[in-house]
């Protein structure tokens, strides 16, 4: 078989690459599939039949993301099969029926959006009555990033699948048979006493909004004004990461720290604790906010820029007249970006005349 | 690193060594494990017993500092069972009779002896890394926080190019870099041994350029790193200090005496983001700016340029460090340019450094996954894996190393080896992570991991204070019998204030590099009386200012 071939999908003719799954093939070309359970880092599971699409000589709907492609295959989706569409009401009806709603009776939206909301949006639902399912949270977990919302759980297993094949602590597993599966750990112990790292990629991979980040819970995506995409500050690896930005009293704050998606940069979407929850100190009350030099009673007192800048270029410059240059030292940071530390061995050796320059890089 | 991050997950094995990957650099880690699962054979080499043990075929628990032996034991079994790349040798390296002929005494039997760990394993590690073609090598601190540090790097060095693993897509040696931007601090200039990009600050064809493009005269001769310059401080050569970024009185070894040095200096400038330990000596404060709210790049361990950008305001009067340095420059009566953002900043470097000549904060921000250094031109695609075309400099040379025992070795007075490193949840001198209520939830204080043996010796128990004293200082930390540590080991992390662990450590450096020597100092455990612990918990979390629980 070559390596590359064409299938035909909504009748247009699609790339499709050897082994690759028929949703991969379909999403490269831009074609929408619903899909809850799907996630580019993650062995298909074909378990929230959201996917599920018509194939050439079979005789059953089958999940997309599990399906792998052929020459010539030729795939109907939503677009072009009535009998997909009618399959999409019905599913998404029932999970509604075990889902929480809002007044309009839609899947109500959370603080990490909620795909089975949009999918909702683009069926013609059904009125079924709700599913009485006992499907249980860990009430003692006391972990202060990471929340479970039962009522919103579909089920996927992204999360638990996540666990287990990309961060490989299983800490979270499902759990219960029937309608009291759930998302548990073992003993249905807090995530603080399980082997649970607080990576947060279960938040970042919850497709409904199910699991969800703490610190923010209460500020929905709309709320938030913009997302920069940066770099983390923590560890050499560079993970990409989006500060999601919203306006908290007037003023505008990083809330939120989410993941690229999955494939378009160096760390694949996923982040560690500190990444993803450890920018309190970001508007934290002991940041620095003012210039200060210290005057004759010891003790440092704020003073302008002006001021300062002038105070510290006199006291250098008076040290490198009385010892020469080499009494100088300038310690510049791997904290710090590529242009800072450019700049520090520029005033280094251009206005002190040393080359005493040297960061914490050193190990 | 000499190849990349993304290559780790199609690799057939791994050979981690002084690396706690799964805490330092957990990302990575992450794709280890993912490598791991899809089949990778993994060894972990260790003094400690760390996560990253739990998912590897074999771990290599050999006592610390002994690392030569164990590489250079390996080298030998690979030459003896015929298994070095002639063709790699001949065509792209220097030095290899005599590095044969030196590694001849590094016979399984001694280094036994010497590691603590079997013959045959040893045996089976180097031959399972000589005969697999993608097999790569990653280190961190654990090989270069020692006085041999460079030794450490030079033998796995060797150990690389003998067996042709350079210049290969899944291969190389692959320093995994600690700090966001430490390797771009280097790439910019701020170490004395270059300029920008790599260019020898010895070298007067490098100095004239630089001299041009700066417009002033400037040093002839290299100065002090960072080392040498702290060691100039205690002994009261350096008189003023200008420190960007860094707690030094934390970070640096043997901070009592060095601290004694800083009080004696004339002037202090300290530019932070928080009040800390050496701010208290500071002659001036600059409010900085921090990640989020500036622009730039970091560089990562892959020598993968980013951007860095603003997402929010500094705090009150808080300014960007550019600004800052470019004014202090300005006051100090040097005429620096007036850039208009980081990015023209970045244009200046590019402009010196050929090897960052085709990267730009505008190509970067159409490019997602960054751009590789070296870059020479706008076309050039980056550089995923270096030495593709033969080593860089032309011929690797092999460098023969011998082993040396680390500076200070545990005695009866003191009888337990210290090494210090990171746990998961906190990052270096934790100003950042002990203000978060999670990572304090996970890890709240300062813990000694202490062998069961021991403790049992001592008439500890899991959960009891101890102090613990070097020859330079003393502190105290609560008991972890972890299982991790080897007997007669202790290992602490660094990044509480409240236990500064560098009160203990030794200030030995390694004499080419200038690293200090965090990973092996003689310590005593004294029990502390019921009564006299402290709660340690640190007072710096707070619950989010405006947005509540």
């Amino acid at each position: 078989m070559a390596d590359t071939f064409t299938i035909t999908v909504d009748g247009k003719p699609v790339e499709a690459h050897a082994g690759e799954m028929v949703l991969r093939a379909a999403q490269r070309a831009g074609v929408h599939i619903p899909t809850l359970c799907d996630d580019k880092r993650l062995e298909p599971a074909g378990a929230c039949r959201a996917c599920l699409v018509e194939i050439d000589g079979q005789r059953r709907l089958q999940p997309s993301c599990a399906w792998k492609v052929a020459p010539n295959q030729n795939i109907k989706t939503q677009e072009t099969s009535k009998r997909v569409q009618r399959h999409q009401d019905v599913l998404v009806s029932l999970y509604m029926a075990d889902h929480k709603l809002d007044d309009e009776g839609l899947p109500v939206e959370t603080c990490n959006g909620n795909g089975l909301r949009e999918w909702a949006q683009e069926c013609q639902t059904l009125s079924l009555d709700p599913v009485e399912a006992p499907r249980a949270a860990r009430p003692g977990d006391k972990n202060p990033y990471i929340t479970f919302q039962p009522e919103l759980c579909v089920l996927c297993a992204r999360c638990t699948r996540y666990c287990d094949e990309v961060e490989a602590v299983n800490a979270i597993t499902l759990t219960g048979r029937g309608s009291e599966t759930t998302i548990g750990t073992a003993g249905m112990r807090g995530l603080l006493d399980t082997s649970c790292e607080l990576c947060g990629g279960c938040i970042d991979t919850c497709p409904t909004g199910a699991l969800v980040e703490q610190k923010a819970i209460e500020i929905l995506p709309h709320q938030i004004e913009r997302k920069v995409r940066t770099t983390c500050n923590y560890c050499g690896v560079g993970c990409q990461m989006d500060l999601n930005v919203a306006k908290v009293d007037g003023i505008e704050q990083v809330v939120r720290v989410t993941s690229p998606p999955p494939g378009e940069t160096v760390n694949d979407g996923n982040l560690c604790i500190k990444g993803r929850f450890a920018y309190d100190f970001i508007h934290h009350k002991d940041r620095i906010t003012e210039p200060m030099i210290r005057k004759p009673d010891g003790k440092l007192h704020g003073v302008s820029w002006d001021e300062a800048l002038k105070f510290a270029a006199e006291g250098m410059k008076k040290v490198q007249q009385r010892h020469g240059p080499k009494a100088l030292g300038f310690i510049s940071s791997a904290r710090c970006t590529g242009e800072e530390n450019y700049l520090m061995s520029k005033v280094a050796r251009a206005a002190f005349k040393t080359g005493n320059v040297h960061s914490c890089a050193a190990t | 690193m000499s190849n990349s991050i993304p290559e780790i997950r199609d690799l057939d094995f791994m050979l981690v060594i002084g690396s706690n990957t799964t805490e330092a650099h957990p990302i990575i880690g992450m794709e280890m494990k993912i490598a791991r699962q899809r089949g990778a054979r993994l060894i972990v080499a260790d003094p400690r017993k760390i996560w990253l043990t739990e998912y590897a075929d074999l771990h290599l628990q050999l006592k610390p500092g002994t690392d030569v032996w164990l590489i250079n034991a390996m080298a030998k079994v690979i030459i003896d069972e015929d298994l070095v790349d002639k063709d790699f040798i001949k065509t792209h390296t220097e030095g290899w009779p005599e590095l044969k002929a030196n590694l001849a005494k590094f016979n399984l039997p001694e280094a036994e002896q010497a590691t603590g760990l079997p013959a045959e394993v040893i045996r089976a590690a180097a031959i399972e890394y000589a005969t697999t073609r993608k097999a790569a090598i990653y280190y961190t601190l654990g090989i270069t926080e020692h006085a041999h540090g460079s030794d450490n790097i030079f033998s796995l060095a060797n150990l690389v190019m003998m067996t042709g693993h350079l210049g290969v897509r899944h291969g190389g040696l692959n320093s995994l870099r600690g700090q966001n931007n430490v390797q771009g601090a280097t790439d910019a200039g701020a170490t004395p041994l270059y300029y920008t990009g790599f260019q020898s600050a010895e070298d007067p064809a490098v100095r004239a350029k630089f001299e041009k493009a700066w417009a002033t005269d400037l040093p002839a001769t290299i100065g002090l790193n960072l080392n040498a310059i702290m060691e100039g401080v205690k002994e009261g050569n350096v008189k003023a200090l200008y420190v960007m970024g860094e707690d030094i009185l934390i970070s640096e070894p043997n901070t009592n005496h060095l601290e004694k040095g800083v009080k004696e200096l004339e002037f202090l400038i300290h530019q932070d983001i928080f009040m800390n330990e050496t701010t208290k000596y500071a002659s001036v404060v600059f409010p900085a700016a921090c990640f989020a709210e500036k622009d730039g790049v970091f560089t990562n361990t892959d020598r993968r340029v980013q951007r860095v950008r603003k997402a929010v305001n500094p705090p009150g009067n808080a300014r960007p460090d550019c600004q800052i340095l470019a004014d202090f420059a300005r006051a100090s009566g040097y005429a620096m340019p007036d850039y208009k953002d980081a990015g023209e900043i970045y244009a200046e470097i590019a402009s010196l450094a050929p090897r960052f000549a085709g990267i730009s904060h505008e190509r970067l921000d159409r490019t997602p996954m960054g751009i590789q250094w070296p870059c020479t031109s706008p076309e050039h695609e980056g550089t995923a894996y270096m030495h593709k075309d033969g080593p860089v400099k032309g011929k690797g040379t092999f460098v023969v190393t011998n082993f040396r025992p680390s500076v200070e070795m545990p005695n009866r007075e003191y009888p337990f080896s210290l090494a210090t490193g990171r746990v998961l949840y906190h990052y270096n001198s934790g100003t950042q992570t002990r203000r978060d209520s999670g990572t304090m939830d996970k890890v709240g204080e300062c813990q000694i991991e202490v062998h069961e043996e021991d403790a049992a010796g001592l008439g500890l128990k899991d959960g009891d204070m101890v102090k613990i004293v070097s020859r330079r200082g003393g502190i105290k930390a609560r008991v972890w019998i972890s299982g991790r540590v080897q007997k007669g080991c202790v290992w602490m992390p660094l990044h509480f204030v409240d236990a500064a662990i560098n009160k203990l450590t030794i200030d030995a450096g390694d004499p080419l590099a200038g690293t200090a020597e965090y990973k092996v100092c003689a310590v005593n455990l004294l029990p502390v009386k019921p009564g006299a612990e402290r709660a340690e918990r640190s007072e710096l979390v707070e619950s989010r200012p405006v947005l509540g629980a």
